[in-house]
Formats: C-alpha cells, sequence, structure tokens
C-alpha cells in the first residue's frame, strides 16, 4: 500500500478513528502513526470531527467499584503502602521510595559524623549543646473536651512535618468511628489566605511526611490549625466537621 | 501551566503526567460519566464497559504525559483525545469478542436495542440514528447533513455509536457490503464537509 497518498491517508485515518478499519490494516496503521507525525495530524483532526458526535450520547454512572480497581492500579506503590495515611499527592515525596530515603539518610549520616560543622547553623550547634531548642513551628490540638491530641512539628528551614497522637481514645470522640470513605485531615488556616490541607491524621502513632516546601514558607502566616472530617480525598476546602482545633506557634 | 486554568481538565492531565495522583483522580471525576455513557453505547453491557473504562484511565494516567494540546498547529480538547481512548479499548473489546464468536450473542442485543428505524423493546436506550441526529442538531449541521440520504446517516451512526465492523452494518442494515462501504466513505467526507463549514472542527 502506498503511504504517500494525501488522501488514501486521510481515508484510513477516517476509517480508523471511526473503526471501521480493523484487523492487520489497523494494526499498520497504528505502526505507521508511531512512526509519522503526518499521519498522527490525520488522526487528530478525525478525533476532533468525530468526537463531535460522542457529544450527544447521555451519560450514565458506572458503580462505585470502577474507580476503586482504578485507583488500586495507578496509586502510586508508596501511598498504596500507607493505607491509614492517604496523603494528598503533592504531599507525597515524588520519586522517593523508602530504599532512597534509607541511601539519603546513611550517606547523610556518614558526612554528618565525619564534619558536623558543614551542617550545623550556630542555631543546631547550641540544640545539640543542649542550650535550647531548635527553631520549629509547633502547634497542639485539642479535642472538644480541651484534651491535647495531636502535636504537629516541623522544623523552621524544614520540609518535614512530623504528626504525632497524643493518647489512645479515638480522635472522633464520642461521635461515630470514621467510616470507610472517611478521614481526617488536617488543614492550616493561614491569617490572610485561604484554608490549605496539610495531609491525613492517622489514627494513631506518629507519621512523618514531606511538605511540597519549607515550614517558613508555608506556616509563617499560620497561627491555627484543625483537624475535620472528610468524606472525599482530596477536599478543597474544610467541611464544617471539626474533630482538633489548636494554635500553631513560632519556637524561636 | 500551559496558560490553562489550575482546574481546566488540561491542567488536571498535565498533573496526572507528573504522577498527581489527586489530579488524576479529577479527571476520573470529572469525565467517567460522559466516558462510561460511550462505552455502554458501544458495548452494550455495563461491566463490559467497566472492564474497557478501567483499562482506558489505567492507559490515560499511564500516558497523560502523551496528550498535546495542540498537533500540527490544532488545538486538541483533552476530551476528544480521552473518548479516542476509550473508543478504542471498546474497539478492541469488540473485535476480540467478534473473534471468540461470542457475537450472535451481541447481535441479538444489538437488534433488540439499537434498530432505530423500528424501535421495538423495553429498553429505552436512543438507537443510534437518533443519538446521530441530536448530535446534529447540537452541532447545528442537521441542515447540511440533511443532503444525504438515511442509509448513508444510518450506517455512519451504527459504525460510530455501536463500532459496528463494515460487515456487521451490512448485517444489521440488510444491504451489500459494498455499498455500506460506499455509504460510510462519504457520509464520513460529508460530515468534515459540514464541521468544516460550520467550523466546528478542521
Amino acid at each position: 500500500m502506498r503511504y504517500t497518498d494525501t488522501r488514501l491517508l486521510d481515508a484510513l485515518a477516517s476509517a480508523y478513528v471511526l473503526g471501521t478499519l480493523a484487523g492487520g490494516a489497523r494494526r499498520r496503521f497504528e505502526r505507521l502513526q508511531r512512526d509519522r507525525a503526518d499521519v498522527r495530524a490525520h488522526v487528530a483532526q478525525w478525533e476532533q470531527r468525530l468526537g463531535q458526535l460522542a457529544l450527544s450520547v447521555p451519560a450514565r454512572q458506572p458503580s462505585a467499584e470502577l474507580w476503586r480497581a482504578i485507583a488500586a492500579r495507578t496509586r502510586p506503590v508508596g501511598a498504596r503502602k500507607t493505607s491509614s495515611s492517604r496523603w494528598p499527592a503533592w504531599l507525597r515525596p515524588a520519586g522517593f521510595g523508602l530504599g532512597g530515603l534509607a541511601a539519603g539518610v546513611i550517606a547523610a549520616s556518614a558526612l554528618f559524623l565525619s564534619a558536623p560543622g558543614l551542617f550545623l547553623s550556630s542555631d543546631q550547634l547550641a540544640m545539640r549543646s543542649g542550650e535550647r531548642l531548635p527553631q520549629s513551628y509547633v502547634g497542639v490540638l485539642n479535642d472538644a473536651q480541651g484534651q491535647g491530641r495531636l502535636l504537629v512539628s516541623s522544623l523552621r528551614h524544614g520540609k518535614t512535618l512530623t504528626l504525632k497522637v497524643l493518647g489512645t481514645a479515638p480522635l472522633t470522640g464520642p461521635a461515630p468511628a470514621l467510616a470507610a470513605d472517611e478521614r481526617l485531615v488536617l488543614w492550616a488556616l493561614p491569617a490572610d489566605g485561604a484554608p490549605f490541607a496539610m495531609g491525613t491524621v492517622a489514627a494513631s502513632g506518629t507519621q512523618v511526611s514531606t511538605l511540597p516546601d519549607t515550614s517558613e514558607k508555608l506556616l509563617s502566616k499560620v497561627s491555627r490549625l484543625v483537624v475535620t472530617r472528610e468524606r472525599t480525598a482530596t477536599p478543597s476546602a474544610p467541611s464544617a466537621d471539626v474533630v482538633l482545633s489548636g494554635s500553631c506557634a513560632k519556637l524561636w | 501551566m500551559n496558560g490553562h486554568p489550575p482546574d481546566s481538565l488540561q491542567a488536571l492531565l498535565a498533573g496526572a503526567a507528573r504522577g498527581d495522583h489527586a489530579c488524576f483522580a479529577q479527571v476520573y471525576e470529572r469525565t467517567h460519566r460522559h466516558l462510561f455513557g460511550i462505552a455502554v453505547r458501544m458495548l452494550g453491557h455495563e461491566q463490559a464497559a467497566e472492564d474497557v473504562l478501567q483499562e482506558a484511565y489505567v492507559s490515560i494516567w499511564k500516558n497523560a504525559g502523551s496528550y498535546r494540546a495542540t498537533v500540527d498547529g490544532q488545538e486538541i480538547q483533552p476530551i476528544t483525545w480521552l473518548i479516542a481512548i476509550v473508543r478504542n479499548k471498546a474497539l478492541d473489546a469488540l473485535r476480540a469478542r467478534t473473534r471468540r464468536g461470542a457475537h450472535e450473542q451481541l447481535q441479538q442485543l444489538d437488534d433488540d436495542e439499537d434498530d432505530a428505524a423500528t424501535p421495538q423493546g423495553t429498553d429505552t436506550a436512543p438507537g443510534a440514528l437518533q443519538l446521530f441526529e441530536q448530535a446534529m442538531h447540537a452541532l447545528r449541521i442537521d441542515g447540511c447533513m440533511a443532503a444525504l440520504e438515511g442509509s448513508f446517516r444510518q450506517s455512519l451512526a451504527l459504525a460510530y455509536y455501536q463500532g459496528l465492523s463494515h460487515t456487521e452494518v451490512a448485517a444489521q442494515m440488510n444491504a451489500p457490503l459494498g455499498s455500506v462501504k460506499a455509504w460510510i466513505r462519504r457520509g464520513l467526507d460529508k460530515l468534515r464537509t459540514c464541521l468544516t463549514a460550520q467550523g466546528v472542527a478542521p
């Protein structure tokens, strides 16, 4: 078959997009597309034209199982492992598996032990000598009964956020426990802007995560933190269902 | 990014291409009902359509980086790109089903459901020709397309909405294969002329 004839290519592209180009001819045409930009352009044009026909097809709702199946096959491995803390994607350390983290820690520790002066500011040296705590952002969130339940901390110029759940009672208090599709989300409430999510909160223990920027950039104008109960995986604003709340303070 | 608002489908696809699963989740949330409708229409069966959509969205996640907002200087709407992926997966599933010989069953379903000229049975889903006419009306090219005979429009509609092959369209319309091929060819040409005249597509 000659593939230099524009009209022939255009006819093949239209049949390919419509679906009537079948069998071996379809596969040959797919290979041709991979190799030739002009062929892809013909296909793109026909996709643009025939795509208009799809607009009249009534929408339908598939089962909820469909998204679960897709998410199970697409969600990055790191996020899948920690099923109890589904952090928003922007909080996930990009492309940074546990192996890389361990190697980094080992390398950094070796260098640190051999030449601590390279790493330590005067503030950090003061901290090591026990004179004071490092410059950090710290938050303590209380439940409705005024009990401190969540400790939030992050070094001022660091990108690591640590959450520690205090006590053993359920964070949700006397309210019903979290349903399978619910989660607790930590929000920062800046004095001059919209609240932003800092991740989900596990039921117990200590969680460490990576921030998209230094805490100094993210938290310098934040004086309040809240934890809300959310039904969607990536809520854009906190729900009214506040479970914990507290202050965020600068420790310096 | 790329001058698109951060919550546009373009921007969300760009986010998915960077590995941002939350962006991908939003792409799904915005598009899955429409795409599921298209897949059900082609496959005539919800479970088969869910299987196709699952493959399609996994492919979208893996290939989000290959979406181009423009090809050869012309703008490609993200939904057009997504529809093409779903239709291709659905066509693959239909052809595989044909190869497996389960086709008589499907044909039966199609006959019951989609013979637009003589609607029958209890299925109230609009027939392929009806969907085609609705799309022509919405695009305001129904006048332009009316110059085509009904059999041209119906053969194109069966191929597009149900993913039928030439042979299957011929069988369904009880028409010679050669005629069906010519009708579809002419239908596509006319569609292009009308869309261009209306300024909706190249």
